[in-house]
């Protein structure tokens, strides 16, 4: 009996040593978009899990239980900040009760503050101006160059957690970075259509996609951010698209497509509903399928 | 002179120096080479031991500054409507505190909530709410003002002051964020008007499960308004009986709560919550009494794969509850048990976004002939509503109640209520 005990105990021992020499770092993102970035830089040294499914606006999710469980288990947490998750996040952190994920801890990456955003508002921010992100626009991740910032931010914070593997994340941040820049020009190349062109978004969320291939934004469907449109408002905005001969309308698969329909019939407007985080679609996995299939949406249109 | 004799010290040491790298260099070349390597591995080393400390920690920094405040917001719940029945029936059926209980207009609940991180180790929130009695005087009164603990061990956390006690799903909940203008009749005779919330102590654990599942064990004060079924305010009645002044003697005497709650993903879309609370304490029908309350509660919410703003959603929540009081001392010739037991079941279809349509059904009994009794008869409730959220911010309900009651004369009743919400501040949480 003792000796089963002893036994025990050693296996025991045993297991918790080899759990801390072989561990892989808990990473859990709030979007999939920053899931697949990651799972290409921690590589097998990681186990990456999405709070959030692409096919959702994540600034609308909920907090659920299972997410308690699984920011407690965390070793790092990976937000797209800029008040995209304010909803959901803060009341998350407090019941999950894991000091390696607040913010302020190795454990905490809030990407925002990482990279430049567009967007930040001058002047005081009120809600009469609808659901405008005072910090600027959290969308940044569709910019192909703050990607691969982004990735080298994860890449440096999981050296920092685990630096026995810090050149193993240097060398696949490289080869992301040359992966991204190398299709980069060949997206520009195919998207050398939209140079300099005028385009309406439903919502403000393509301002870094603008930004990244040179077109502009000029209007939203939306009169204010996350205000549904009225009939003046559409109506309004038919003067315009006539006026200014704007060909082309852009939105994410999530929203209601009549208003854009209705804009279709009155002004033959051409519609591209593009996918806006990795997931949004099934065969969109990694980052680079996430353009490629943005591309894909957008080269067959906007070309007259 | 002094000066030209330490510049040509410093020039020839300099030269000798030099001269002498450069002898070693032509003599043994591998050896520089790898001291050269082990320079360079030490500079790699040390730039990046750079960014990792100083670079993170300084954007780091930048997020702290941004986003510390504190969480301070206020929302409001107004309602106007119209029943069949008078003010005082009125005042029987719509038992809650918080509920639309007027022909014409009630200041439900205007709540201050301010809330954040005291320090490392705790967090705190509290919440103050005024409300409009009938004689038009302002009532405040200190909802719950608690803190919780940030990173204990084993994923324990505790939590203490004025709250509402985890009983349930519905209990714990503000008023602007129900389903319904309305608590469910169940949980108005059982936890009285404002809920179930006193002073105390709680602690729970996460379960270390491959699911949520979390365990919720606590002690409070049992005496008051907000603790009904136990020491309630002396000389009120409850079942017939006069409530006498017994306060607690000892640890014996307080109320004890324990609550197990699981959650589990289905699928992407499909999500359930089940959990059982139970709720033991001294009641004040006599010296040596007790209340003990069972229930089970479950929610099961879908969410369409790909949603706007979170539409179109499905939430179903239905809790069962129990109570078994012991009326009035052993050998005492009116002593009884009494049993009641009550139900709702709720249904809610977010089918577009901003629009939620809804639907409840609440029954509660009690054994013995209660049929005079308001607060122990049988009685089903039937309830439609309409909510509209122009944004997060705001709301507007339209909702429909049939009531039939054995205690009314009439035994049926219709009312009808608009309810509207502002919230300022701070973001809203987002529920599950």
């Amino acid at each position: 009996m003792k000796l089963i005990l002893k036994q025990f105990i050693y296996l025991l021992l045993l297991s918790a040593v080899i759990n801390t020499v072989h561990a892989t770092l808990r990473v859990e993102t709030t979007t999939q978009d920053l899931a697949a970035i990651a799972s290409v830089i921690g590589g097998s040294h990681i186990e990456v899990h999405s709070l959030t499914i692409g096919t959702r606006d994540p600034h609308f999710a909920v907090a659920k239980p299972s997410m308690i469980r699984r920011v407690y288990r965390a070793d790092l947490l990976l937000v797209i900040g800029a008040d995209m998750e304010i909803g959901w996040l803060p009341p998350l952190l407090q019941s999950a009760r894991n000091s390696r994920v607040q913010p302020g801890s190795p454990g905490y990456l809030d990407l925002s503050e990482t990279v430049k955003l567009l967007g930040k508002q001058q002047g005081p921010v009120t809600r009469d101006m609808g659901d405008v992100h005072a910090r600027g626009n959290p969308h940044y991740w569709l910019d192909p160059r703050n990607g691969v910032h982004m990735a080298k931010m994860i890449s440096e914070q999981l050296s920092q957690l685990d630096p026995e593997h810090a050149t193993d994340y240097y060398a696949n941040f490289k080869a992301f970075e040359k992966n991204v820049n190398t299709k980069f020009q060949q997206w520009r190349s195919e998207l050398k259509h939209l140079n300099g062109k005028t385009v309406i978004a439903y919502h403000t969320s393509f301002v870094y996609l603008a930004e990244a291939f040179g077109f502009s934004i000029v209007d939203e469907v939306e009169p204010k951010p996350g205000i549904s449109p009225s009939a003046a408002s559409l109506n309004a905005l038919i003067t315009r698209i006539k006026k200014e001969q704007i060909g082309l309308l852009i939105m994410a698969p999530y929203y209601e497509r009549r208003s854009a329909r209705y804009l279709n019939e009155e002004t033959d407007i051409q519609i591209a509903v593009l996918p806006q985080s990795v997931g949004a679609e099934p065969d969109i996995q990694t980052y680079p399928d996430l353009f490629d299939a943005i591309v894909k949406a957008l080269k067959t249109t906007g070309e007259n | 002179m002094t000066f030209t004799r330490y510049l040509l010290t410093v020039m020839t040491s300099g030269i000798i120096v030099f001269n002498s790298t450069a002898l070693q260099a032509v003599e043994s070349n591998k050896t520089t080479q790898l001291q050269l390597l082990e320079l360079k591995q030490q500079i790699n080393a040390l730039e990046k031991q750079l960014t990792e400390t100083v670079l993170p920690s300084s954007l780091a920094k930048n997020t702290e500054k941004a986003n510390n405040p504190l969480q301070i917001g206020l929302s409001g719940l107004f309602a106007m409507g119209r029943s069949s029945v008078d003010n005082t029936e009125l005042s029987n059926l719509q038992a809650g505190g918080h509920d639309p209980d007027k022909n014409g207009f009630t200041v439900q609940n205007v709540e201050l909530a301010i809330g954040g991180t005291v320090d490392p180790y705790l967090d705190a929130q509290t919440n103050i709410i005024f409300l409009i009695d009938d004689a038009g005087e302002t009532v405040v009164e200190l909802e719950e003002a608690f803190f919780t603990s940030r990173n204990l061990p084993w994923g324990l956390q505790l939590k203490g002051g004025q709250y509402f006690t985890e009983f349930g799903r519905q209990n714990k909940q503000h008023p602007h964020t129900w389903a319904f203008v309305d608590q469910p009749v169940v949980l108005s005779r059982f936890f009285g008007g404002d809920g179930l919330r006193s002073q105390g102590i709680r602690a729970s654990w996460l379960i270390p499960a491959d699911w949520y599942s979390e365990f919720y064990l606590g002690m409070q004060n049992a005496k008051g308004e907000t603790v009904s079924s136990f020491l309630n305010v002396p000389g009120d009645d409850f079942g017939g009986y006069t409530l006498i002044d017994r306060n607690a003697r000892g640890f014996d005497d307080l109320l004890y709560s324990a609550r197990w709650l699981n959650g589990i993903d289905l699928s992407d879309t499909l999500s359930i919550n089940l959990g059982l609370s139970g709720l033991w304490g001294p009641n004040a029908s006599g010296t040596t009494t007790d209340t003990r309350i069972m229930g089970t509660d479950i929610y099961l919410k879908w969410q369409a794969e790909t949603s706007q703003r979170g539409y179109p959603f499905l939430a179903w929540h239905t809790e069962v509850l129990q109570r078994r009081y012991e009326a009035a001392d052993p050998g005492d010739p009116v002593q009884d048990i009494l049993r009641d037991e009550g139900l709702f079941s709720q249904l809610q279809w977010g089918f577009k976004p901003g629009w939620i349509a809804g639907l409840r059904w609440d029954y509660a009994r009690a054994d013995g002939d209660t049929s005079a009794d308001p607060m122990r008869d049988t009685r089903k409730r039937l309830s439609t509503n309409l909510t509209w959220h122009p944004t997060e911010f705001s709301k507007l309900r339209l909702q429909f109640n049939r009531d039939e009651t054995e205690h009314l004369a009439e035994k049926t009743a219709n009312s009808i209520w608009l309810q509207m919400e502002f919230s300022l501040g701070s973001h809203m949480a987002h529920t599950f």
